[in-house]
């Protein structure tokens, strides 16, 4: 049932600035969707939006058959009876009451007798964990335990649709990694509608089952996490996610160096149209002798920088500087000559667009 | 998973639907309409006034046609050409203005030599008793400014004025009018009393310089001397200068003092100068003399402002205090600690005691003529007016009442709306009405007390459309106190919900509250901690006000500070003080009170 859609929503502030530029979204029935882009690209607006908390200028925005907005139409639900959770970057627990009274009180509201109350809040908190700071205030809490009873206030009403707003991006790494894994979990049992928003790829990337990337209150893409990691919509996409970020070659009227190179390489099966930039992606760049299809050129090693599991490599490929991202040792030392390949690129026209990717399995298929 | 559109019918005229929606909106979210009714109310109570007042300065009142030659109501500008330009203007407001600056002038300098110095030893060397000090130096502030003067006369009052003499003359000392009444008493009791204001501003200044800045001057080579010069000095200046406006700002609106020890010498400040205007019912000269009052008030916080803006590009913030590394005093500190003491006696010691000796004793300060009869006596030979101890009768007690009654309603009204001034800045739907109501909750602080007393009688003093005349109302006292602390509550609320944010609400909101449940559960408990800082601070300053109360109170409506004047027009000396000490014990215990259960500092009651 709980399908989000969001039809031509635009949100615009007083002087014609844009947060959201008339937004199509479909957040399907169970899926945990998360909002990726840079600051400032209106994906914090969106989840507000959805809640009710702003209110957009144009479009409409729908759970299922329920029409919450509709700006054309004159319709408006407000956000106390959408009857969603909303876990807030900053938790914004109350600072009065206790962890219980914090919990409960979102049942309190829906007027659920106590002894009820009381189970499901003790629930919802041993989902996450922190049932032994029942009786503390939020202040005693560490930030992850704030963190867990932010999630517990939000998953006791047993909400159909969970929005989370960066609530990773205050812990520490270890308590994110754990939290990731929770979150996943917690969608699993829920069987809920999820929206999450993140600047983190690599959140995106390990909880979303789809992925819409935004920048400059436009949708850019929305796909699987791993399509837009292997087949970026555009060149926004393709240099915000990954990291190190993708290397872009602009080939120009005239290429040379590396991006004639490339261009020698890609153009007889380009489809005809030829492509204004050329991508390559650091973990896709190899070392060593290359296989029969691949791109290679002579690479001189500059800096090798070991990471414990990953060596990134500096290297000039004729006019260019490029990373290489090794996950074998990498034993060479600066300047030493290698050879590098990949069997991977990304094209892009003149307005930044995907033509098509240039890898072996679509070259051989 | 989809990407598109196309699931949406067309639709309806858009204006239609958009109006409609934004209805919708606007009926689930009162902060729209709460925004809109503070608008207005402000507006009705802070802007309403201003405007009349101004405009009472240039209509013909009644009883002047023959003067003027003009009908009633008619736009004029006798009371300006009266005010400034005609025969009696030297009386109505050269010698006013003059006495003023004069007073303001003087009370800034002796404040400043007396606070800065204090503010010096205390914070900066290692005078014996600082912490005590510090504490001690700041109780003139808590006791109502009228005080010293009423003190000032019990010693040193003449026969000029009727009633009983001071103790000098008692003691057949002949005191000379320009010591017993005039700008040299009113300057030294003002200046006592505001002192610790400079104190305040000063030592919190000189705290928060950070020792490194002197370490490296002192490194550089600068002797001591030249450090104080090149490095202090200048970084002491914002706090030396918002001291000063701030002193001149009370002075040019503070009225006991004046009135007890100039008028009867004939010596007339603006403050006075506007209370006899009103009271000899010359409506138009009050409100010329009203707007030029509230004009420099305007003009002094402006100055202040601009200073203030200058100064913040050399703010230092942070650093490691400076407690450790206090100026030695070597074999100065004895004669340094007699020093401070000296002042802490002479500022309040002196004056109280003075005011207790003077209503125990028949012959001032004379204890062979000890007697309990201006406290207990149930008939006092000779006092027509009120014919029995203080304690006696129900004049005491009913005066009480009413300024517990009046001052803590107004206290509870401004808070409340301080914080809702907050809530609706900080929701901020719609930023015009946020600015608007930021501005003009912050507008009386501009406007000395006393002007915005005379400018709410004009505006208040007859029945005006729906509203009744409210002059001689409890409700128009109520209203007008709560106006003139409003900037404070709004201030502190405005901080508090900032601070607060909007996320704690909305998190409730989602979670399914309404409004009035996400006021009653979420934000009222939440902010409590304000809401009672926010009704304390107002209580405390407004039982001791007297600027303000005295043009709007009547005899049905008597108040502890106006019953004080009262006595102290008929002359009876001992009963008046005996009632300006039950306002200081009130005030002095209410305040160390509320610095005890919300450890709020008086520093920021004083609103810096």
């Amino acid at each position: 049932m709980p399908t989000i859609t969001l039809s031509g929503v635009s949100k615009s502030y007083g002087g014609g600035e844009h947060a959201v530029r008339n937004l199509d979204l479909v957040v399907p029935d169970g899926a945990f969707m998360c909002l990726l882009g840079p600051s400032g690209c209106g994906k914090t607006t969106t989840l507000r939006m959805i809640a009710g908390l702003e209110q957009p200028t144009a479009g409409s925005i729908a759970v299922g058959d329920r029409v919450l907005d509709s700006v054309e139409r004159g319709l408006y639900v407000p956000p106390e009876k959408r009857g969603m959770g909303l876990v807030f970057q900053n938790y914004a627990l109350w600072p009065h009451l206790s962890v219980r009274e914090n919990v409960e009180f979102g049942l309190r509201m829906r007027k659920v007798p106590a002894p009820e109350r009381r189970s499901r809040a003790e629930a919802a908190l041993r989902m996450v964990h922190v049932d032994a700071a029942m009786d503390r205030y939020p202040s005693q809490l560490s930030g992850g335990q704030q963190q867990r009873v932010a999630l517990a206030r939000m998953l006791a009403v047993n909400p159909a649709v969970l929005l989370l707003d960066e609530p990773l991006s205050n812990l520490d790494a270890r308590l994110r990694l754990e939290m990731r894994a929770e979150l996943k979990r917690i969608h699993e049992e829920s069987g809920a509608t999820i929206v999450f928003v993140t600047h983190d790829q690599l959140e995106a990337l390990t909880m979303a089952t789809d992925v819409a990337v935004l920048n400059d209150g436009e949708l850019q893409q929305l796909a699987a996490p791993m399509d837009v990691y292997d087949r970026p919509a555009n060149r926004f996409v393709a240099e915000f996610v990954g990291s190190p970020p993708m290397a872009i070659v602009e080939t120009g009227p005239a290429p040379t160096g590396l991006a004639a190179s490339l261009l020698r390489h890609v153009e007889p099966r380009a489809a005809g149209k030829a492509p204004a930039a050329v991508g390559i992606r650091p973990e896709a760049l190899r070392l060593g002798p290359p296989p029969d299809a691949a791109w290679h050129e002579e690479a001189l090693v500059e800096a090798v920088l070991p990471a414990g599991s990953s060596w990134t490599v500096r290297l000039r490929v004729l006019d260019a500087e490029l990373y290489a991202v090794s996950y074998t040792p990498v034993l060479a030392a600066s300047g030493d000559v290698l050879t590098c390949w990949t069997e991977q690129l990304h094209l892009f026209d003149a307005d930044g667009v995907r033509i098509s990717s240039w890898d072996r399995a679509e070259a051989t298929a | 998973m989809a990407v598109m559109t196309e699931t949406e019918p067309p639709p309806p005229p858009p204006i239609r639907g958009r109006t409609l929606y934004r209805l919708r909106v606007l009926r689930h979210d009162p902060t729209a309409l709460l925004g809109l009714v503070l608008v207005v109310v402000l507006a009705y109570l802070v802007v309403a006034p201003l405007v009349a007042v101004l405009s009472d300065a240039f209509r013909l009142q009644y009883g002047d046609e023959a003067h003027a030659g003009q009908a009633p109501g008619e736009w004029t500008g006798y009371y300006l050409w009266r005010v400034f330009r005609s025969p009696v203007s030297r009386l109505l407001f050269w010698e006013p203005l003059l006495n003023t600056l004069v007073v303001a002038a003087g009370t800034t300098l002796f404040a400043l030599v007396l606070g800065g110095g204090m503010a010096w030893l205390v914070t900066r060397t290692d005078v014996p008793g600082r912490r005590w000090l510090a504490g001690a130096l700041v109780v003139p502030y808590m006791l109502p400014s009228w005080t010293f003067s009423l003190a000032w006369l019990s010693l040193f009052k003449n026969e000029r004025a009727g009633g009983q003499v001071g103790f000098l003359e008692a003691q057949g000392v002949r005191t000379p009018d320009w010591l017993a009444y005039g700008a040299l008493p009113i300057i030294v009791t003002l200046g006592l009393h505001y002192y610790p204001f400079v104190l305040l501003l000063v030592g919190n200044a000189l705290r928060r310089i950070d020792a490194q800045l002197e370490d490296s001057a002192r490194i550089l080579g600068a002797p001591r001397r030249t450090v104080v010069r090149r490095i202090v000095v200048p970084l002491m200046l914002p706090a030396l200068s918002s001291a000063v406006l701030l002193v001149i700002g009370r002075v040019l609106g503070t009225f006991g003092t004046p009135y007890v020890l100039g008028l009867p010498a004939d010596y007339r400040v603006l403050s006075t100068g506007l209370f006899q205007s009103i009271r000899d019912r010359s409506t138009g000269v009050a409100s010329v003399l009203a707007t030029v009052i509230v004009i420099i008030g305007v003009l002094v916080v402006f100055m202040d402002m601009r200073l203030m803006r200058e100064h913040r590009r050399f703010v230092t913030v942070g650093g490691k205090g400076a407690m450790d590394r206090l100026g030695r005093l070597r074999r100065l500190r004895r004669p340094a600690f007699a020093l401070a003491l000296l002042v802490f006696v002479v500022s309040v010691l002196v004056p109280v005691l003075t005011l207790l000796l003077s209503t125990i004793t028949r012959t001032p300060l004379d204890l062979s003529t000890f007697t309990l009869d201006y406290w207990l006596a149930e008939r006092l030979p000779g006092a027509v007016g009120f014919p029995h101890g203080v304690l006696r009768g129900h004049e005491l007690w009913e005066a009480a009442w009413n300024s517990l009654r009046v001052v803590g309603l107004a206290s509870v009204v401004c808070a409340v709306a301080g914080l809702l001034v907050g809530y609706v800045v900080v929701r901020g739907t719609a930023p015009r009405v946020a600015g608007f109501l930021r501005q003009v909750s912050f507008l009386p602080y501009l406007v000395p007390g006393i002007a915005f007393a005379a400018a709410s009688l004009s505006l208040f003093a007859v029945a005006r459309g729906p509203v009744p005349a409210l002059y001689g109302t409890t409700f128009l006292l109520i209203l007008v106190m709560a106006v003139t602390h409003l900037p404070y509550s709004s201030r502190s609320g405005i901080a508090a919900m900032t601070q607060l944010g909007r996320e704690p609400e909305e998190a409730a909101q989602v979670a399914g509250a309404s409004w009035w449940q996400r006021m009653r559960r979420i934000i009222f408990p939440i902010q409590k901690g304000a809401l009672v800082t926010g009704i304390v601070l107002p209580f405390v300053s407004g039982l001791k006000e007297l600027s303000i109360v005295v043009m709007l109170a009547t005899t049905g409506t008597q108040l502890l500070t106006t019953l004080s004047i009262g006595l102290v027009d008929y002359g009876y000396t001992q009963l008046a003080n005996a009632v300006v000490l039950m306002i200081a014990l009130l005030s002095f215990t209410m305040t160390t009170l509320t610095q005890r259960l919300t450890r709020t500092s008086l520093a920021s009651g004083i609103g810096g």
